[in-house]
């Protein structure tokens, strides 16, 4: 191992207490794990406890895992053979006797055992626990045959597109094979009112507006279908609804999340760069390039690098990160987590502590992959070119260098004050017990007494208490001294524009953040054994990836062998560079190579992961249902043939997103109406997993809200920029003490789209969270979908849903004055894209009679109606 | 259990009757087929009730069969944030008496740094009840209790950080994105109340522990199961009353024509069957007006109930005041009762002043709980509920800056009571210090396991496929404590 971890004892240490003498030993020999327990281990128990098998849910690789025990408790107690079920069960004191139906240990072993478990059950002279023939076994592990034959693994092809009589469209000609296979027959298109609205809130996420409606109306023309859909995909707000849904791929998210929950106050340039993505139809293996390697790319640009934030978009605890090094190893398992999951439609985390259970994906894969990722450092990003970065540096640097010295003299005068007011403070805020210690000589001091002393080293006194205890000449020169500082200050260059993005270099040298320099914990570090520094700087020697090694069970305490980068073995064709050397060696080179083989035509997951994703929203039901996993633990495709057509259809179409809503949005499919029954069709397939009708779907929280806005007319359409914070009750914020919300009083500064509100890990905007806004710490899925009573309180009663229905009622009232007639007849055609039927009217009519206006647009939000897209 | 004293006090509210139904969707051929329609889907049958307790057919919440016959219907957690010193409360440790001021072990690593030297309880512990247990002096109430708690004394955790050592506690992971065990509960049993949400959560008047509302999130799961927030003042759920100006009858105005527009929606679209669950939810809403309010409204309790939880104290009222809560919703039907004794800023966190801090933080809850546990025993629904209690770790046996403690996730206690759990126990041991669970250690997964089986569900069992695997609360671990399933 090139480096040396201290190993946080409370995690693992057993009771070694000094002043608490334990039996210990057997006699004048050491028993040792490995001369002595490892041979009774690998002949007698780890046959039924170990790699292969863990019975009774017992796992004896491990101390800690022994220590942990299985469904009969802990197996191992360090220090007590007595208490521990592994000694009474080998030595015969509890049924069953061990090992069960072989040779029972002999009485030497029995008190090797019993005197290893009483000196604290060390597993090795490292500390550090390899089974060889476990970990062997693990790395040398191989997929089982027939792996690649799995459907998902193949490369997709495009076979021939069904015959039909019907239809001429492909995909209705597979769907339409389907649908006849089973004997179903289809439901008919839907009027051209209902595909209008549908095109609109699926494209844009709004409901069209009357003049839309209109110009939809006059285009009778042959083609017009086609001409809107171009319309749709030309608009900006196409790029705010489709790339929200990759947002939830990236578990994005404003803030840290944990205790802290702190801002991110520049992660919205990543959201802004996915929306640009959509709008640009920016080719999705460009797009995923760029994401996870855009610092690597031969021509990188602030976009590029910006784009990078997706890597870390997840949740951090960005607190004393320092003094808890393990928690690096659950945010690389976030990133392959979502790499596998929201990319490549495999859940490659499951093989993090073994190899995965139902899919054929190696835990050395998962080691691979975590090499490939594993230079990865989340930094801030000044945007600006390299002269001016220079500049800007210098400018810092010379500012820093001119404040040094006086600094120092301040922190002169102030040393001998400061001393004696701690002093003082100590005797205030300490008890007894400490103050003796601390007054006592060291020589003198005790153990006890040596641990009390360093209790005091925290105490600061304020800077109040210090400016008053100087004496007057003294304090003229520090404020002389501070003046001069703050003048220097005021010379600091302004901060620039910053990205929080990622790039490669060495963790272990990364600064202290927020927590590490207060109460640090420096037994806790890594402390690495070579000089090194946290950024490679251009011009430097190549930089080196630090090591990562393939943990035992995920434990970062037990290190098997040093890992190369790699892949999904299953899922690799041919031999793909795991390294593509970068010019300039700022980078390594890994990520790049990860991205090529994600974006590889000879990668058969990532074509399909996302064109099902892309039918998913277009048609209600992935055509294999859990979209972020085509393992055989996700749901078999419906259609698997149309599947592979469209994933290659995709790629020969450039990986063009847009090209994709073109070609499914033109189908018949896609314009079936969703208001059709058919009894015999409901009893064979009444899941309508064939698709003989379009499939309603819930808005999703952010479409429900901008389309109660877009009603009332007080939507800002403006894109882009820092996100905004629409009211919450103060008595909610107020529970919350950490975390930031900006809160804003209901009004237009926050009538933004839901886009752009700020998403806070630790307290979701309410309105989102009741509507299935989905947990923004995992990549997502589909979005779940629910119908309870919050949601009917929030549009009964919230203030700001009544006050878009006032706001609605006012513009109603505007557009027709005192035509009430009128009045209910846009209010439909705004709310729900059609005149009300008469009955209809009626209600409505007879609702504003007997209350307002604004009773009837309160209640058109809360129509069942309003709340689809059908 | 008694259920049905309190239907008069509830404010008499329904969405619609078979009458009016009729009537409102306009008699006819259209009216009869939806009527026929939703009769099939068991919706008119709701209509019939004017309680809040009639079931409303369609409620994602109708109870769900238990795995097996359960021993409590309902659980109420009290979650002691920050962290309860277990050698401070229940754990006796005369060791740290005799080598008070010695270090404890040369490798000790505390989360604040700097491990100070063994430090004894500041508290006086005696033996109470038949059993025999340690308490110390500051739970004089629990102390009275004891014989119908079993301790669990080997409680440990994989973190010191508090939020992720309580999403442990709730969660059985230390990460974020995992339902709590609220959730779980309700997604296994559903409620037994039409009008109420089915896991409530009050946190401390103070404020909602470190890490907020994820520690009761429904994580992967669907919103629904999340734990809803209950104030113990005014409306006990945001937007739970129309605003201001809006009177009752204009509501039911509106919601009347609501209800007709949607009957003319269901007629036309015959294929989608949520759109009677989205109804429901109305119906659920409107009743949940009333009869919210009425479930957390304990003027009606009689003086000496209200001196049982100590609502003639400030010190013990607002504590006291949620564990009544409490039992009035576990009463009703609720499933699931979290409350939290500490918030930001006034929480067992005792780094600096373990005396003061411990000593006004049991004062708060001690007799409370104690009158929860009588008041539910006198009742009749303590073999019937489930009680727990536990912070999200223990604290360390040595000082911290001479008086206080720090983190200790090593060990910690808990304890149950009621579900016919057997009192004056306790079970497994930490070490003579507190520094380890030694004994028949037990995680917050086998926690959740034997939580989940006193209601009668098997931990493996109880599953939500999720991402194509079938998720659990225990994930692939979890043992029964076998004194308590005993």
């Amino acid at each position: 191992m090139a480096f040396v971890i201290v190993r946080n004892a409370l995690v693992i240490a057993g009771v070694h207490v000094a002043c608490f003498a334990l039996p210990v030993g057997a006699g004048a020999q050491t028993v040792t794990f490995t001369d002595h327990i490892r041979p009774i281990m690998e002949r007698s128990c780890w046959n039924c406890h170990g790699e292969a098998a863990q019975l009774s849910n017992l796992d004896l690789r491990t101390r800690e895992s022994a220590m942990e025990g299985g469904t009969r408790g802990p197996a191992i107690v360090p220090g007590q053979a007595e208490d521990s079920r592994f000694y009474r069960a080998v030595a015969g004191l509890d049924d069953p006797l061990m090992p069960m139906g072989g040779n029972p240990l002999t009485e030497t072993e029995i008190a090797s055992v019993r005197a290893w478990i009483n000196d604290g059950a060390h597993w090795d002279a490292a500390g550090v626990t390899t089974a060889a023939d476990a970990l062997s076994a693990l790395e040398s592990s191989e997929l089982p045959p027939g792996a690649r034959d799995y459907w998902a693994f193949r490369l997709p092809e495009q076979g021939p597109v069904p015959t039909s009589e019907t239809y001429e469209h492909p995909v209705d000609r597979f769907l339409d094979s389907a649908r006849r296979d089973a004997g179903i027959s289809e439901a008919p298109r839907a009027d051209r009112l209902t595909l209008l609205r549908r095109a609109y809130l699926d494209l844009t996420g709004l409901p069209p507006t009357l003049a839309q409606t209109d110009e939809f109306l006059a285009d009778t023309e042959r083609g017009a279908w086609e001409r809107l859909i171009d319309r749709l995909l030309d608009s900006p707000q196409y790029g705010v609804r489709w790339g929200r849904h990759w947002l939830d791929v990236a578990r994005y998210a404003d803030s840290t999340g944990f205790e802290m929950d702190y801002r991110r106050a520049n992660a919205w340039r990543y959201r802004d760069y996915v929306i640009n993505a959509f709008n640009q139809d920016k080719p999705y293996n460009q797009f995923l390039r760029e994401q996870i390697a855009g610092d690597e790319l031969d021509h990188t640009t602030d976009e590029t690098r910006i784009a990078t934030g997706f890597l870390r978009a997840g949740p951090r605890v960005n607190y004393r990160e320092k003094d808890t090094p393990d928690r690096r190893y659950d945010y690389l398992d976030d990133v392959l987590a979502t790499l596998g999951r929201g990319v490549l439609g495999m859940t490659v985390h499951c093989a993090r502590c073994h190899d995965h259970k139902f899919d054929p994906i190696l835990q050395k894969d998962y080691y691979s992959l975590q090499a490939s990722i594993f230079g990865y450092v989340e930094i801030d990003w000044p945007l600006l070119d390299r002269v001016e970065l220079a500049e800007y540096r210098a400018a810092n640097a010379k500012v820093d260098s001119l404040q040094q010295p006086l600094e120092e003299k301040v922190a002169a005068i102030e040393g001998p004050y400061r001393e004696r007011l701690q002093l003082e403070m100590i005797r205030e805020r300490f008890p007894e017990n400490v103050l003796r210690a601390v007054m006592k000589p060291e020589e003198e001091r005790t153990a006890g007494d040596r641990l009390l002393v360093t209790q005091v080293l925290s105490v600061n006194p304020p800077r109040d208490a210090l400016r008053a205890a100087l004496t007057s000449d003294d304090r003229d020169m520090v404020e002389a001294l501070n003046a001069q500082i703050a003048a220097l200050e005021a010379e600091r260059p302004p901060e620039p524009a910053m990205a929080e993005i990622v790039t490669d270099g060495d963790y272990r040298f990364a600064p202290d953040g927020p927590g590490d320099n207060v109460i640090g914990c420096p037994e806790c570090r890594i402390l690495p054994e070579e000089p090194g520094t946290f950024l490679h700087e251009e011009g430097w020697p190549a930089y080196e990836t630090p090591p990562n090694y393939l943990l035992i069970s995920g434990d970062p305490q037990s290190p098997g062998s040093q890992m190369s980068p790699g892949f999904l073995t299953v899922a690799t064709n041919g031999d793909p560079p795991t390294v593509i050397p970068r010019p300039d060696g700022r980078t390594s080179g890994r990520r790049l190579a990860l991205a090529e083989w994600i974006t590889s035509r000879d990668n058969p997951l990532t074509a399909r992961v996302i064109v099902n994703r892309i039918w998913h929203h277009h048609l209600g039901r992935g055509i294999v249902r859990t979209l972020d996993n085509l393992g055989t633990m996700g749901d078999a495709p419906t259609h698997p043939e149309l599947l592979d057509w469209l994933a290659v259809e995709f790629m020969d179409r450039g990986w063009s997103i847009k090209e994709m809503h073109r070609l499914l949005m033109t189908s018949e499919a896609y314009r079936m109406t969703a208001s059709y029954d058919d009894d015999a069709s409901s009893a064979v397939d009444p899941e309508n997993q064939l698709l003989w009708r379009y499939r309603p779907q819930r808005l999703e929280a952010e479409v429900l809200r901008d389309s109660i806005m877009a009603s009332s007319e007080a939507l800002d359409l403006t894109l882009s920029g820092p996100p905004v914070f629409p009211f919450i009750p103060e008595r909610i914020l107020a529970s919350q003490k950490n975390g930031v919300w900006d809160n804003q009083p209901d009004g237009p500064a926050v009538w933004r789209r839901s886009a752009y509100v700020y998403r806070r890990r630790a307290l979701s905007y309410p309105f989102f969270e009741t509507f299935d806004l989905p947990d923004q710490n995992q990549t997502a899925g589909a979005r779940n979908v629910s119908s309870v009573a919050t949601q009917a309180l929030t549009l009964l009663n919230n203030e700001s849903v009544l006050r878009q229905a006032e706001l609605f009622a006012e513009r109603l009232a505007a557009l027709a004055p005192g035509d009430l007639a009128r009045q209910v007849d846009l209010a439909y055609r705004i709310a729900l894209t059609r005149s009300p039927r008469p009955e209809e009217a009626q209600v409505a009519r007879a609702l504003v009679t007997d209350q307002s206006l604004e009773a009837l647009t309160h209640i058109l939000f809360n129509l069942n109606e309003f709340r689809y897209m059908r | 259990m008694s259920k049905h004293d309190h239907n008069h006090h509830c404010r008499t509210r329904t969405f619609w009757s078979r009458r009016d139904f009729l009537f409102q969707s306009g008699g006819g051929i259209a009216g009869i087929a939806l009527a026929d329609l939703l009769n099939r889907q068991g919706l008119l049958a709701a209509a019939q009730s004017d309680t809040c307790e009639a079931p409303i057919p369609g409620n994602p919440f109708a109870p769900q069969p238990s795995h097996f016959e359960p021993r409590a219907k309902a659980v109420i957690s009290l979650f002691m944030a920050g962290g309860v010193s277990h050698v401070d409360s229940f754990d006796y440790k005369p060791a740290l008496q005799d080598y008070a001021g010695q270090p404890l072990a040369e490798s000790v690593v505390v989360r604040q740094g700097h491990p100070g030297p063994l430090m004894p309880s500041p508290f006086e512990f005696q033996r109470h009840g038949e059993s025999g247990m340690y308490v110390s002096e500051i739970f004089p109430h629990m102390a009275k209790k004891v014989d119908e708690v079993a301790f669990i004394k080997s409680l440990y955790g994989r973190s010191n950080d508090h939020v992720q050592a309580t999403y442990e506690m709730q969660t059985g992971q230390i990460r974020m994105g995992f339902p709590s065990v609220g959730s779980w509960v309700t997604y296994g049993l559903g409620s037994e109340s039409s009008s109420l949400p089915a896991y409530v959560v009050m946190a401390d008047p103070r404020g909602t522990p470190k890490g907020g509302p994820p520690i009761w999130s429904a994580g992967f799961m669907p919103a629904m199961y999340q734990g809803t927030l209950f104030r113990s003042a005014g409306d006990p759920i945001v937007d739970l009353q129309p605003p201001v100006g809006m009177t009752e009858v204009q509501q039911r105005g509106r919601l009347d024509a609501l209800a007709s527009l949607n009957q003319m929606d269901i007629a036309q679209n015959p294929g989608n069957s949520e759109l009677a669950a989205l109804i429901s939810s109305y119906e659920l809403a409107y009743r949940m007006q009333g009869c919210a309010p009425e479930a957390i409204d304990i003027s009606a309790e009689s003086e000496a109930t209200k001196k049982l939880y100590g609502l003639d104290d400030p010190l013990t009222e607002p504590f006291g005041r949620q564990c009544l809560m409490a039992r009035r919703l576990v009463e009703r039907g609720v499933r699931f009762v979290q409350l939290f004794s500490g918030g930001q800023g006034a929480d067992w966190d005792a780094h600096s002043n373990l005396d003061e801090n411990h000593r006004v933080r049991a004062a708060e809850m001690d007799l409370p709980v104690a009158g929860l546990l009588t008041d539910l025993k006198s009742r009749g629904m303590l073999d019937s509920t489930l009680v727990t209690w536990h912070g999200e770790f223990g604290r360390m046996p040595i000082s911290q800056r001479g008086v206080g403690r720090d983190h200790n996730p090593g060990a910690m206690t808990g304890w149950m009571a009621g579900a016919g759990v057997q009192g004056g126990q306790e079970i497994g041991a930490s070490d003579d210090f507190g520094y380890k669970a030694v004994e028949q250690r037990i995680s917050p997964h086998d926690l959740h396991a034997t939580m989940l089986h006193l209601l009668g569900m098997d931990h493996t069992q109880l599953t939500y496929r999720y991402n194509g695997r079938d998720m659990r609360l225990t994930d692939v671990h979890g043992t029964l404590i076998p004194q308590i399933v005993a």
